[in-house]
């Protein structure tokens, strides 16, 4: 139980020092960058004069030592004070506040999809390896190899092309008005989150494939499964009630940490789509550079990869009754 | 040039196909001019030409060529790609050489910041330093080497840490070599080879986030890469049109085919095959006939001239083994390991591994040749008249399912009973082999090393087999639980008139449970009888060395009288 306490206490030591350098990256970035910071945080139309400059400069407390604008950083954000978005002129908090509910649907939704994919095609993949059909497994590899390797934005792209500009079955643009009537207004959310989150499922599956496939393999070879088909047991209950949920355990704990990438992939689909969530605004405050609205992204961005992580840290226990790291059986 | 091709030539196939994908990419960007039918600053013809003879791929909306402006293209995103991914694995190799030689306190601190990179997202983080830098390639390959040196350091730092503690390195600084002597003529050029791939793969990584920063507004307007041509093509909706064909697809599919070439040269088909043991393929043989031994009508198991092989030429394994199992007796099959006594156990529960065949010869179950059997039929006797112990029963045991539900596993494939039936039934095998029935509820995690082997044993006698195999029933376990088992086996033996099969290492351990024993030598069985006349007249020089080779073999004869 100790080393378990002292590991847990690592790990928060962890999360604390991620989300302290994403805050300190944020306060030091534009004071490094040449110009004058208060360039960043000009709301108005062209180029500030000197003299707007020094005033949003006192404003935003420029002037003051840098520890004292460190320290007045931490307790705006501390109050969910973000400062204002140059873009949209209002509170960054306010405007990421929006977004967010639209951008956790998408990725929940996309991570679910490509954990369920990206498992079953990684574990048969290892099971067809393991019944001496090597074959079978390698090319699933180099054809998940191949879809990884294709850009986010670009799948995105042929899929409009496709289901929407060629077919019409599908609405290509998220972010039009919904329609008049709850069960309506719905059904169209529902059809226009299908093709962003079938691209976010496509180009995340390969790293929960190749986590299955590595982690599948590994439990294959244990002594547990040997005596599971000893018992008589067919090959799928092998396969699936043994090797399969076995397996899930260090899939499990690396999960999160594709967490991150997933959330960079939301970028660019949501831009591709004009979805309404994080993505998409960070994607425009790119283009008008409202670098305050960016910040905060950034920062949401880096709690949300933090949360995840200690999401499954959570529900680890769950799925190991033995409640440890290691999936390896302990011999006595 | 020829010792280039040689070592081309040794490399595995997906490595092979990446490298040509690359050179293919590289020779492209290097002689574009020459390639291009077109200048793709140029207007050369009407804006959104439809693909013609002259255009192949049509015109953008400002008329240039796109055949042109795609070839072009190769440049800026494979520079980028490169520069970046050389700025990355500088780095990160500076980095992962720093940590993994000093260690200490240097360490600590690099490999947290390492992780903490680690975990911040990749596109955000790199937006809001492109965005203050201002879009161009400069910055993206900036952005692009911030975000790809982490995992470089700490694969690099793994294998200098590996590195640092080979036998000549601590004998150099032991010789009082300096530091940076030893750094770089010894551990510098041990990491190199891996260097190597780190790098092709970080340039794989490295074209695909060029891309996406490109499309989302960090991309130089005035290179046309292939991420923006897609960025160019997604602000004039090309995908809602015909122009989807000529002006979306192709650069995409560039890229595509430039990561994975990238990533099949860097070996990642090797790397993710890595960590799985190579498995043999199945040879697929039908066993010959046998002209050993006449058939016994009255043994339970019989096994006549088997011969298993491994591996495509069908080596080892074991070579005309003849045993007789009366029913009711205990037979213990004895021999080193690498005797093909394992290879006989598995043979005859049915799970021989894939590599294995079965050569020629006969397993006979109560007369009937289990060899002959559909697969389907020979799984059946699997667990209802054939029961196996197999080695390493400790971790034998499912870690995530308690022990009453792997009990109850095991009855429900042979019995058809309901719920209460199955439980009861579990409860009275736990009994059986000496478990309380709190245990039913336990995880295996919690149970000791002679705990899970009971449950073992309980799980293989769940359908009252005939026949029950044991494969070093007692290796792993202390000398006392060892005993405990045995005793267990004993009384099993003589309360349900089971037979076994107990195949082992250790002499001592059947000596004393064992009607008859069988000795393997280098896959064959070279003398077997009944245990008394064997341990007190021993024919073959073997069994003879064998004997010989106990402590003291006195007590055999005090225990067998």
């Amino acid at each position: 139980m100790k080393m378990q306490d002292r590991s847990w206490l690592s790990r928060l030591g962890q999360y604390a020092l991620v989300i302290w350098v994403a805050v300190t990256l944020n306060f030091a970035l534009p004071r490094l960058a040449p110009g004058d910071p208060a360039l960043s945080m000009f709301t108005g139309e062209g180029d500030p004069t000197p003299k707007e400059l020094a005033e949003l400069g006192a404003l935003y407390g420029l002037d003051q030592p840098v520890l004292t604008q460190y320290g007045q950083f931490w307790f705006n954000l501390l109050h969910a004070d973000l400062g204002l978005s140059t873009g949209h002129n209002r509170p960054v908090a306010e405007v990421l506040a929006e977004r967010l509910p639209w951008s956790l649907v998408l990725v929940l939704l996309g991570l679910l999809g490509a954990i369920l994919a990206g498992t079953a095609l990684g574990a048969f993949s290892a099971w067809r390896r393991d019944t001496g059909r090597s074959g079978s497994d390698k090319r699933l590899l180099t054809t998940v190899l191949a879809v990884d390797a294709m850009p986010g934005f670009w799948i995105g792209m042929v899929l409009i092309a496709v289901f929407s500009a060629q077919l019409g079955w599908l609405p290509s643009y998220a972010s039009a008005k919904l329609p008049e009537g709850q069960a309506a207004a719905l059904l169209e959310s529902a059809r226009r989150l299908v093709m962003p989150v079938l691209t976010m499922i496509i180009t995340s599956m390969g790293t929960y494939y190749l986590l299955a496939r590595a982690s599948m393999g590994t439990v294959l070879s244990e002594p547990f499964i040997r005596l599971a088909r000893a018992k008589g047991l067919d090959d799928r209950t092998v396969a699936t009630r043994h090797a399969l949920r076995t397996a899930l355990l260090p899939i499990a704990t690396n999960a999160a940490m594709a967490a991150g990438s997933l959330v960079s992939g939301a970028v660019v689909v949501e831009t591709v789509f004009s979805y309404p969530g994080l993505g998409k605004v960070i994607a425009d405050a790119v283009a008008v550079r409202d670098y305050p609205l960016l910040q905060g992204a950034f920062l949401l961005a880096t709690v949300g990869v933090i949360a995840a992580n200690i999401l499954a840290d959570l529900l680890y226990p769950l799925l190991d009754p033995r409640v440890r790291r290691a999936r390896t059986v302990q011999p006595a | 040039m020829k010792k280039l091709l040689r070592t081309f030539n040794r490399l595995p196939f997906t490595s092979r196909a990446g490298l040509i994908i690359v050179l293919a990419l590289s020779l492209l960007a290097a002689f574009a001019p020459l390639v291009a039918p077109f200048d793709p600053h140029e207007r050369v013809t009407r804006p959104f030409a439809t693909p013609s003879l002259s255009h192949l791929l049509g015109a953008d909306d400002v008329g240039h060529d796109l055949l042109s402006v795609l070839i072009f293209g190769a440049r800026p995103s494979l520079l980028v790609g490169f520069i970046a991914a050389i700025l990355a694995t500088s780095i990160g190799m500076l980095v992962g050489l720093t940590a993994g030689y000093l260690r200490g306190a240097a360490d600590t601190v690099l490999m947290r910041l390492v992780d903490v990179v680690l975990s911040l997202p990749v596109i955000p983080l790199t937006l809001v330093v492109g965005v203050l830098a201002g879009p161009g390639l400069v910055t993206q390959i900036f952005v692009i080497s911030i975000a790809l040196w982490a995992p470089m350091a700490r694969e690099l730092r793994a294998q200098v840490l590996s590195v640092r503690e080979r036998d000549h390195i601590q004998a150099l600084r032991a010789m009082g070599a300096t530091h940076s002597y030893v750094l770089l003529r010894h551990v510098v050029p041990a990491v190199s080879p891996l260097v190597i791939p780190q790098l092709v793969l970080a340039v794989k990584s490295a074209v695909l986030l060029e891309a996406s920063l490109s499309f989302l507004g960090l991309g130089d307007v005035t290179s046309m890469s292939w991420g923006m041509m897609l960025s160019v093509a997604n602000e004039r909706s090309a995908f809602l049109t015909g122009a989807w064909l000529w002006w979306v697809l192709p650069p995409g599919a560039l890229i595509c085919l430039t990561v994975l070439g990238f990533a099949l040269a860097g070996g990642a088909v090797e790397r993710a095959s890595g960590a799985l043991n190579p498995r043999g393929k199945k040879t697929a043989v039908t066993p010959a006939g046998s002209a050993g031994t006449p058939v016994d009508p009255d043994a339970l198991l019989q096994l006549r001239s088997l011969g298993i092989g491994y591996g495509p030429h069908l080596s080892g394994g074991c070579n005309e083994v003849n045993l007789v199992l009366p029913p009711g007796t205990v037979l213990g099959l004895v021999g080193e390991s690498g005797s093909g006594k394992s290879t006989v156990a598995s043979a005859i529960v049915g799970l021989l591994p894939d590599a294995a065949a079965i050569r020629q010869g006969e397993i006979l179950l109560s007369g009937q040749n289990l060899l002959a059997l559909p697969a389907g039929e020979r799984r059946a006797l699997l667990g209802s008249r054939i029961a196996l112990v197999p080695q390493e029963a400790q971790s034998a045991l499912n870690p995530v399912y308690r022990i009453g539900a792997q009990i109850l596993e095991a009855i429900d494939v042979a019995q058809k009973l309901d719920s209460a039936q199955a439980e009861a039934r579990a409860l009275q095998l736990l009994c059986l082999v000496g478990l309380p029935e709190s245990k039913y509820r336990a995880y295996p995690h919690e149970l000791s090393g002679g705990q899970r082997q009971r449950v073992v044993i309980a799980i293989a006698l769940a359908n009252d087999p005939q026949l029950l195999v044991a494969d070093e029933p007692t290796s792993g376990l202390d000398v006392l639980v060892q005993q405990e088992i045995l005793q267990l086996l004993s009384s099993l033996r003589q309360r349900l008139g089971l037979s076994m099969l107990i195949v082992t290492h250790d002499l001592p351990v059947v000596a004393e449970l064992a009607d008859t024993l069988a000795v393997m030598h280098q896959g064959q069985v070279v003398e077997q009888g009944p245990t008394s006349q064997l341990l007190h007249h021993p024919q073959h020089p073997y069994t003879q060395a064998l004997l010989a080779s106990l402590p003291d073999a006195s007590q055999f004869e005090r225990t067998k009288s």
